[in-house]
């Protein structure tokens, strides 16, 4: 494992040099503590050397010192650390020997002209000298020489150029320009050695050897670590570290150098090449070493922060064991802060020195550490969704994940019972909305498994099941709350939840009446995508909802626009949409991909479909029929089961029914043609109903429902033929009671669908038809369009006064996208406050108190 | 019956004060124990200043024990506090009745007040010393001198917290007082002030409303709208015309969402006042000399508030909103006689504000029946529908003649004795009769448009107004063709 991971960090000039190094730590492996104990100093000198040049001489003495802090436990560790000394001279010279060859290289593409290579052989040497630098180390007399070479080189080679006949190639030519310029910049950067080189070649080659040599007892050390890259070594460690002891870690990482490792763990955090799996485990390490409440919120804070940081880019989600360590070290962490008022994390703090050890004591009471729990649970919970998008929802493994909802449930009613404690209101939203989500959408016998979870910890915050009693209260509990807090958004994605949680448990009344008191369908559009995907949600519940009470009419009107716009499982958010015209962008994708909701969160889109059809059927069926002339079969209610229908009629042959649609289309014309019970068969022979909580009493609902309409159907098509039509034979064919049938007929009777009237003592309807002539009938169609026109003036001039007083009618102009709120808006108002015709004729008479307002002389109230 | 009874959900929306005929009216119709009201009453009658009341009411209950001396001391404290409050009020008053400042005295109240503080050294507390004595009044039940007391004070104060408490204070001892007229106006204008007041602040928190806040102005706005709502039915079901006025009000689209969201058991009184002014909307029976041209929204409350009850049925149901729900929504009149009969013997009888009604409901109910009866059948056997009247044969008949007389139905209907049934022969209303009664509004409608439209200043809409305006008339002409 440590190989591989050297490989990838190595660049490929320097891979056998690691390779070699590695050969050489096998080869220590008998003697595996010593090693470690130098390294680790070393590699924080590393750290601060490579800021300035100037405090290398302090960072090295420090380094020593702890050295020695290191190394006191230990005996004859002086002998041993020769040994890499010897090794990693050797490494040094190595290097120099390589710097040599690169210049052997560059001599030879001098000779040939070949300037491309020695562009890149240049690179190359810069590169290596560079990290020579870095490290404080001289620079090699070698290298000026080499530039002094160069630059006469290059300058000769222009000057050839310039007169040569013969120009180079192009690309050559190229390189030599970019030699020029790179060696122009080389000198400039190391102006002092070239002169004194320029000076006297041969008194500055002894300088450098002369530094060489004395620099030679520290350099060593630092050059071995120049060698590698930081995770090299820090993976070298690891191995040492694994064979280790309990007593050698101890000396390892003690509570008081705790401060020390962990600001080195920091700030190597999200850097490149930094091994994040090394510095879980110091982390984890460490917090078995930290010793007081202080170490260990420090500790688990980026502890946690690195398990987030675990491959953020490379695979889709977070393991499920980090995830699971995560969250148990969040749980960890809240138990500490909630058990011990004197600590508490906040986000915003005063700044503090992050190497002191600091207790209530010092602190004057309350110790405050930068750090944001809410923001832990927050991105547990999003992984935790992230990772139920990429499990494969068929699998086993996905059930395994689900389990997981169980105790991040509870992480997150202990972080609530902490907030509840701490009293932050602004985090104790957040978390409540979280839990919500977590319960808001699950059937009672899902919330309860959760809850029992939850109560068995110890922190338990106010608002549980036991306490509640009832699911609905509990949810309620919690809404009230998010609706009190001042968070619009969260109220309103609170909102939102409390309403689909009504819809789900089949009250529909109250579900409607919050939704519709909400206003919350005239704004949904500014709000996010997140909270836009809830709303369809809860609007396409409520509708399923209402189909289940029996609510043909308003379920269908609900589900209507979701379905008028081909997209359900998209707006939905349980599949990405095919766009025919135009290509997503990869982020496009992306955001669509992390948006989609895991899989057991659901609504099924086939039973949504198979009760918007059906419940379209019932509404559709009886107006076909009831509509006589062309035009006015223009007026349609339902586009999308209209068009099913029209392509059903065209279907030559039709074969037994397989999918839902089939049945559903087949039933369509069964109740067409008046038979109502092969509809009813048809439909109830749908499979999918059984996915529907009371499967049973739906069809039963629906077969009562298709026998009403069957005689609506009936009257309506074949009226014409009838002078009289006996009531007890329609209640016999329908298999209605005779008051039933009553009722039916008499109600179309009075809303003038149906022109007849009843004769008591025959017990028969006795029909009158009217033959309307063709300009009598446009007549009446032009009428019905002018009052139509003067509705929308009026509407429209509601909206130009505001909308303030009577004129409540809102706009409908909105756009496709924002699909279910205007019917449900319409529906809705013209339910609550009157009628379509009721509407006009009310209008009418708020405009003449208008006037009467304005004789006597009073201004408007509302025309401003 | 007493499950019908609406006083435990009326009493917390009504003042102390206004409790009192009620619990009286409990009292009368028996329907719970005489003590147990007796008691409320005392309840009652303890936390208002009205000591010699409360002191006769306790005699009643506990007819043996002495009267607890608590009275006596509050009752002296009370004269006393009378006389300090009369007195400071009397200052003002003098000087308000002196004629020449009820001359100086102009619409503008805070040159009124400047006025009074320079020529007669009014200031303002002297002017509160009305409202508290007018309070004072009210509270040990002098009405018509709280009423004096607080309309003075509204005159004169600027203070818009006081105003509105003095508003209250007026429309109570009114209703109190039983001066239907005035109280009448007194409920206009406060309802006037609660809907204007919160106007401002419904506009510029609409679109923080809309995100499902609940906005203090706006709670404070359904509080007063539901107190006004109950409050007005006392005004409503005693003035003469008061019938028809509670549909203009209840219906109007802000009070019926009152009633939706925080008061549905009002349905009942809007229910009954729809039937009630059935009649008088659809012109049959010449209403009260002088009574003002029925609007659009009363002719047709029936069907508006037949909507309103389907909406709210989870909420709210008793025998006079089932009457109209099986008549108009389910037809079977069976099953609206049945609830017809519950309603009058359960309902009406014992309703504090519907009792009076009684037999005027009934009659109505009794024509709401036939006229959708006889709508829909061709042929309808009388002794039936005498049944369905819950009346005699005889009766029914005399009754069937006298609806036939009185309405437009003579023209159609006609009694066959020999078969005992009466004929009604409809003919279809013909096409161009359709087209006329359909475009009939749509002049007036499109010209009160385009006066609102000017009023608000928009030319181009105007244009579009009268487009079609001009639009209008020639359809009526097609239809006439």
């Amino acid at each position: 494992m440590s190989r591989f991971f050297r490989q990838a960090g190595d660049s490929d000039s320097e891979s056998s040099e690691s390779e070699d190094e590695l050969m050489s730590s096998e080869d220590e492996g008998q003697a595996p503590p010593k090693p470690s104990t130098a390294a680790k100093p070393a590699m924080s000198r590393f750290l601060r050397t490579a800021g300035s040049d100037s405090s290398s001489s302090e960072s090295e003495e420090e380094s020593d010192e702890s050295d020695e802090d290191g190394g006191e436990g230990e005996s004859g560790e002086s002998d041993d650390e020769d040994k890499p000394q010897i090794r990693i001279l050797s490494a040094v010279d190595k290097r120099l020997k390589e710097m040599e060859a690169t210049g052997k290289v560059m001599e030879n593409g001098l000779k040939i002209n070949d300037w491309m290579a020695i562009s890149n052989e240049f690179d190359k040497l810069v590169r290596m000298i560079q990290r020579q630098h870095n490290l404080s180390e001289p620079i090699p007399a070698f290298y000026i020489r080499t530039l002094v070479n160069l630059e006469t080189s290059v300058n000769a080679a222009l000057q050839k150029e310039k007169e040569a006949k013969k120009k180079m190639n192009a690309t050559n030519a190229k390189a030599l320009t970019a030699m020029k310029q790179k060696v122009k910049k080389a000198i400039k950067d190391n102006e002092s050695e070239v002169k004194k080189y320029q000076e006297d070649p041969e008194a500055f080659e002894r300088e450098y050897l002369a530094l060489l040599a004395h620099a030679a007892p520290p350099a060593p050390i630092a050059g071995s670590r120049i060698a590698a890259p930081g995770a090299t070594t820090t993976t070298a460690e690891v191995d040492e570290f694994t064979t280790v002891g309990k007593g050698g870690k101890a000396q390892q990482y003690t509570s008081e150098s705790i401060f020390k490792d962990l600001q080195a763990v920091q700030e190597a955090r999200g850097k490149k090449n930094t091994d994040r799996a090394e510095q879980i485990r110091i982390l984890e390490i460490l917090v078995n070493v930290a010793a007081t409440s202080y170490q260990r919120i420090r500790v688990l804070l980026a502890l946690i922060s690195s398990r987030f940081d675990y491959n953020s880019s490379v695979s889709t989600h977070m393991p499920p064991e980090l995830w699971l360590s995560a969250q148990r070290e969040v749980d960890q962490l809240v138990s500490i802060v909630a058990s011990d008022p004197n600590y508490s994390i906040q986000e915003i703090t005063e700044d503090y020195d992050e190497l002191v050890e600091r207790s209530p004591a010092t602190e004057n009471g309350v110790v405050r550490i930068r750090g944001s729990i809410i923001s832990f649970i927050d991105r547990l919970d999003d992984e935790f969704t992230r990772s139920l998008q990429n499990i494969d929802p068929h699998g086993t493994e996905y059930v395994d994940r689900l389990k997981d909802e169980k105790v991040l449930y509870c992480t997150i009613c202990r972080a609530q019972a902490f907030y509840e404690k701490t009293e932050q209101s602004d985090p104790l939203g957040r978390v409540i909305m979280r839990r919500l989500e977590h319960i808001y959408s699950k059937p009672d016998a899902v919330v309860q498994a959760l809850e029992a979870a939850a109560d068995v910890s110890e922190v338990k915050p106010s608002m549980t099941l036991t306490v509640k009693g009832s699911t609905s209260a509990l949810v309620q509990s919690l809404c009230v709350y998010l609706y009190k807090s001042g968070n619009s958004l969260l109220r309103t994605r609170a909102m939102l939840s409390h309403i689909y949680h009504h819809a789900l448990h089949n009250d529909f009344y109250t579900a409607r009446d919050m939704l519709l008191m909400s206003h919350l369908q005239e704004s949904i559009h500014s709000a996010d995508v997140a909270t836009q995907i809830l709303y369809n949600r809860t609007v396409v519940q409520l509708g399923l909802c209402a189909f289940r009470s029996g609510l043909i009419k308003e379920a269908q009107a609900t589900l209507l626009d979701i379905f008028t716009t081909q997209r359900v499982k998209e707006l939905l958010a349980q599949g990405v949409h095919q766009q025919r015209f135009q290509v997503m962008t990869p982020e496009q994708e992306k955001a669509e991909k992390q948006r989609q909701l895991p899989f057991h969160m659901h609504i099924n889109t086939e039973l949504l479909e198979a009760a918007f059809l059906v419940s379209s059927m019932l509404v559709e069926i009886p107006l076909l029929a009831s509509i006589e002339s062309e035009e006015q079969k223009r007026k349609v209610i339902s586009k999308p089961f209209r068009r099913l229908l029209d392509f059903a009629d065209r279907q030559v042959f039709t074969g037994p029914p397989e999918s839902t649609r089939d049945h559903i289309m087949q039933a369509s014309k069964a109740l067409q043609d008046g038979e109502w019970e092969k509809c009813r068969d048809l439909i109830q022979s749908i499979k999918i109903w059984s996915l529907m909580p009371e499967a049973t009493t739906v069809k039963e609902m629906l077969a009562r429902r298709i026998q009403e309409q069957g005689l609506r159907t009936y009257l309506f098509t074949y009226a014409p033929h009838y002078s009289t039509l006996s009531l007890s034979l329609l209640s016999r064919t329908f298999s209605l009671p005779l008051r039933s049938v009553t009722s039916i007929v008499s109600k179309m009777i009075w809303n003038e669908e149906l022109s007849a009237s009843l004769d008591q003592s025959g017990g028969v309807v006795v029909f009158q038809r009217i033959e309307v002539s063709r300009s009598q009938q446009l007549a009446a169609v032009i009428a019905d369009k002018l009052a139509a026109m003067v509705d929308q003036n009026e509407k429209a001039l509601d909206i130009k006064m505001g909308g303030t007083g009577g004129w409540g009618e809102r706009n409908d102009g909105n756009k496709n996208e924002k699909r279910g709120e205007q019917t449900q808006e319409r529906r809705g108002r013209g339910e609550r406050t009157r009628g379509a015709r009721g509407g006009a004729r009310g209008r009418g008479a708020r405009f003449s108190q208008g006037l009467g307002n304005q004789m006597p002389g009073h201004t408007g109230q509302r025309g401003q | 019956m007493a499950e019908y009874d609406l006083s435990k959900t009326l009493i917390p929306y009504l003042d102390r004060h206004l409790s009192f005929p009620l619990l009286a009216h409990l009292g009368e119709t028996g329907l719970f124990p005489a003590e147990e009201v007796t008691i409320a009453q005392y309840e009652l009658a303890k936390g208002t200043n009205m000591f010699d009341y409360a002191k006769s009411l306790f005699e009643g209950i506990y007819p043996g024990k002495t009267v607890p001396a608590e009275f006596d001391v509050k009752r002296k404290n009370a004269v006393s506090k009378n006389e300090r409050l009369q007195q400071e009020a009397q200052a003002v008053l003098d000087v308000i009745e002196n004629p020449d400042v009820a001359q100086a005295l102009r619409q503008d109240k805070n040159q009124n007040l400047q006025y009074l503080k320079d020529n007669y050294g009014l200031t303002l507390d002297q002017i509160n010393a009305l409202y508290n004595f007018g309070q004072f009044q009210y509270s040990y039940g002098n009405y018509t001198g709280a009423a004096d007391y607080l309309y003075h004070f509204r005159v004169l104060s600027t203070d818009a917290e006081l105003n509105t408490s003095a508003h209250w204070g007026k429309l109570a001892s009114d209703i109190l007082t039983g001066r239907w007229d005035v109280a009448l106006e007194e409920l206009n204008t406060l309802r006037d002030a609660i809907d204007t007041r919160a106007a401002p602040a419904l506009l510029g928190t609409g679109a923080a409303q809309a995100l499902g806040a609940v906005l203090d102005p706006a709670l404070a706005q359904l509080h007063s709208r539901t107190w006004v709502v109950h409050w007005s039915l006392f005004v409503y079901f005693n003035h003469p015309q008061g019938r028809t006025l509670l549909l203009e009000t209840f219906l109007a689209p802000t009070y019926l969402n009152t009633i939706q969201t925080s008061c549905p058991w009002v349905l009942r009184y809007l229910a009954a006042a729809a039937i009630l002014s059935r009649k008088a909307a659809a012109g049959l029976t010449p209403a009260v000399a002088g009574a003002p041209a029925v609007s659009a929204r009363v002719r047709h409350a029936i069907r508006e508030v037949v909507k309103v009850i389907q909406t709210e049925e989870y909420q709210y149901q008793d025998p006079i909103t089932e009457f109209l729900r099986e008549l108009y929504v389910e037809f079977d009149f069976e099953r609206a006689q049945k609830a017809l009969k519950e309603a009058v013997e359960g309902v009406l009888a014992n309703d504090f504000f519907l009792g009076e009604f009684k037999d005027e409901f009934l009659d109505c109910a009794r024509f709401l029946v036939s006229e959708a009866y006889v709508r829909i059948h061709g042929r309808v056997d009388i002794e039936n529908l005498s049944e369905r009247l819950n009346l005699s044969q005889e009766e029914g008949e005399k009754w069937i003649v006298n609806l036939i007389r009185e309405t437009r139905m003579g023209a159609d209907a006609k009694i066959d004795l020999e078969k005992n049934v009466i004929e009604i022969n409809r003919p279809p209303q013909p096409v161009y009769q359709t087209v006329i009664e359909k475009t009939r509004q749509l002049a007036v409608r499109t010209q009160a448009l385009g006066v609102a439209t000017a009023r608000s200043g928009a030319i181009a809409q105007q244009q579009q107004q009268q487009q079609q305006a001009e639009a209008a008339p020639r359809a009526v002409e097609v239809g006439g063709n």
